[in-house]
């Protein structure tokens, strides 16, 4: 037998968007996130890193927030309307990076990672913005963008509030190299 | 009412990984999820099966069928899977030393055999499961517990190493490339017959800094930017040889004509042997000599 194609994941098409497409899209980038942290405090939990993991589950319900208050736009504005775009038609978009985890960082080093993922979504605004046409979908973008700084300053405010680094907090105190 | 499309989350297992925070795999299995979403075979109809490693356990991370064998043997036995349930979509999963070194001498046949299965090497060159030893893919010169010194030995070319052995599909990918990687896991796994994907897929405990997904995102040089033609076998070989120096993705080798697999082969005999078939009242016969 040979494999066949079943079903293919379209890709977004930005200028032809409609609002309820945008809007679902932006639900989807804000649950991305949402998991993305619940798997990353999971890990710190895992390896004795609570800090982070706190702060990392934090965020969870942060990004859970923001995708409730999408939800409920979307209830508003077009009820029970099939969803028509899919989670694999976008990629970290406001998630971090699987690679900015790292055993034992500090609460300061999450809140570093929160800080590039606002900054990862925002550019991501920015250049979807360039191409969207329709003025509805413009404003819509326009405002998460917004939201996006306004986010940042609220992670800088938050890193504002801690102690200076100390001197080994970039050193990588994981397992070294062991004899067996 | 026809059921909804089957979503990456829908392959994802109630088990936690407990790979170390910023192992590449983390990416490989998201990646992964997505491509089968994206074929949309539902759990039941996919089977992982691997080896042993940080990499094999993966199908404990997925809602599809998974056996977690025994190192190195992994490819044998996805075999005896697929040969079995021809119908079921069999990915084998493991890392550079499960499949190069340990389960080193079952890659050609695998290859020749040339049954359909995709084969995902998640190679961070070295043994991170067992602290940090040389494997098969350990550039020269690497310092580990086994080479205090430095290595004297040069790597495996798992690329080279595929196309030599005539396999139809070599790709590689990287995490660093999270939407090209599920496009080329999805690729490999839609090509009818033995199909390969090296992953660069760095030990964040025991790995390189410059072999980290960091660095990967300044050098990965994609083949389809390079104007690589995949249908090309001697230009993937020659652009394979860079394995260790350049950090190629993308699909290094396509064969345009996939030939028939061993499973169809073998349904093929089963056909024209039940043509010949005696009667069940002769069957005796052909130890009598009649």
């Amino acid at each position: 037998m040979t494999k066949q194609p079943v079903q293919q994941a379209p890709s977004v098409n930005f200028e032809a968007m409609t609002l309820k497409d945008a809007i679902d899209l932006a639900v989807l980038i804000e649950e991305e996130a949402r998991d993305r942290y619940e798997e990353l405090a999971a890990q710190l939990i895992l390896h004795r890193t609570p800090a982070a993991a706190n702060f990392f589950t934090k965020m969870v319900r942060i990004e859970e927030l923001h995708r409730s208050q999408l939800l409920e736009q979307r209830r508003k504005q077009f009820g029970d309307q099939p969803v028509t775009v899919r989670r694999e038609m976008i990629f970290d978009v406001e998630a971090p990076d699987y690679d900015e985890a790292r055993m034992n960082m500090t609460q300061r080093q999450a809140l570093e990672v929160a800080l590039r993922s606002e900054q990862k979504a925002h550019k991501f605004f920015v250049s979807v913005l360039a191409n969207v046409q329709n003025p509805e979908v413009r404003r819509l973008f326009e405002e998460l963008c917004d939201e996006e700084l306004e986010h940042q300053q609220l992670v800088k405010a938050e890193m504002a509030k801690l102690p200076p680094p100390g001197p080994h907090d970039h050193v990588d105190v994981g397992d070294g190299p062991a004899p067996q | 009412m026809t059921a909804p499309p089957l979503q990456a989350k829908d392959y994802k297992s109630e088990l936690k990984p407990i790979w170390c925070p910023g192992c590449g795999d983390f990416g490989v299995l998201q990646g992964l999820y997505r491509a089968l979403a994206s074929i949309g075979r539902p759990p039941h109809e996919v089977a992982f099966i691997s080896g042993i490693g940080c990499s094999s356990r993966i199908p404990g991370y997925t809602t599809a069928y998974g056996f977690n064998t025994v190192h190195g043997r992994s490819l044998p036995i996805a075999q005896g899977v697929k040969l079995s349930n021809p119908e079921l979509l069999v990915v084998v999963a493991g890392g550079d030393g499960d499949g190069f070194s340990i389960g080193g001498g079952h890659v050609p046949h695998a290859v020749r055999r040339n049954m359909d299965l995709t084969y995902l090497v998640m190679d961070n060159q070295v043994y991170g499961l067992t602290k940090g030893q040389l494997s098969p893919t350990s550039p020269k010169g690497l310092e580990t517990v086994t080479s205090p010194l430095g290595s004297l030995e040069d790597p495996i070319n798992p690329l080279l190493y595929m196309l030599a052995y005539g396999c139809g599909f070599v790709a590689q990918a990287t995490p660093a490339d999270m939407p090209g990687m599920a496009a080329l896991i999805e690729d490999a796994i839609r090509y009818p017959g033995f199909s390969f994907v090296n992953i660069q897929s760095p030990c964040v405990t025991f790995g390189e800094e410059d072999q980290q997904l960091k660095a990967h995102k300044t050098k990965l040089k994609p083949l389809e930017s390079l104007g690589h033609d995949p249908t090309d076998q001697l230009a993937a070989m020659d652009l394979a040889r860079a394995y260790g120096t350049e950090l190629y993705t993308g699909v290094f080798y396509k064969n345009p004509k996939p030939p028939p697999t061993y499973e169809a082969l073998v349904k093929l005999r089963q056909a024209e042997q039940a043509k010949k078939a005696r009667p069940r009242d002769r069957v005796l016969d052909a130890y009598l000599q009649k």
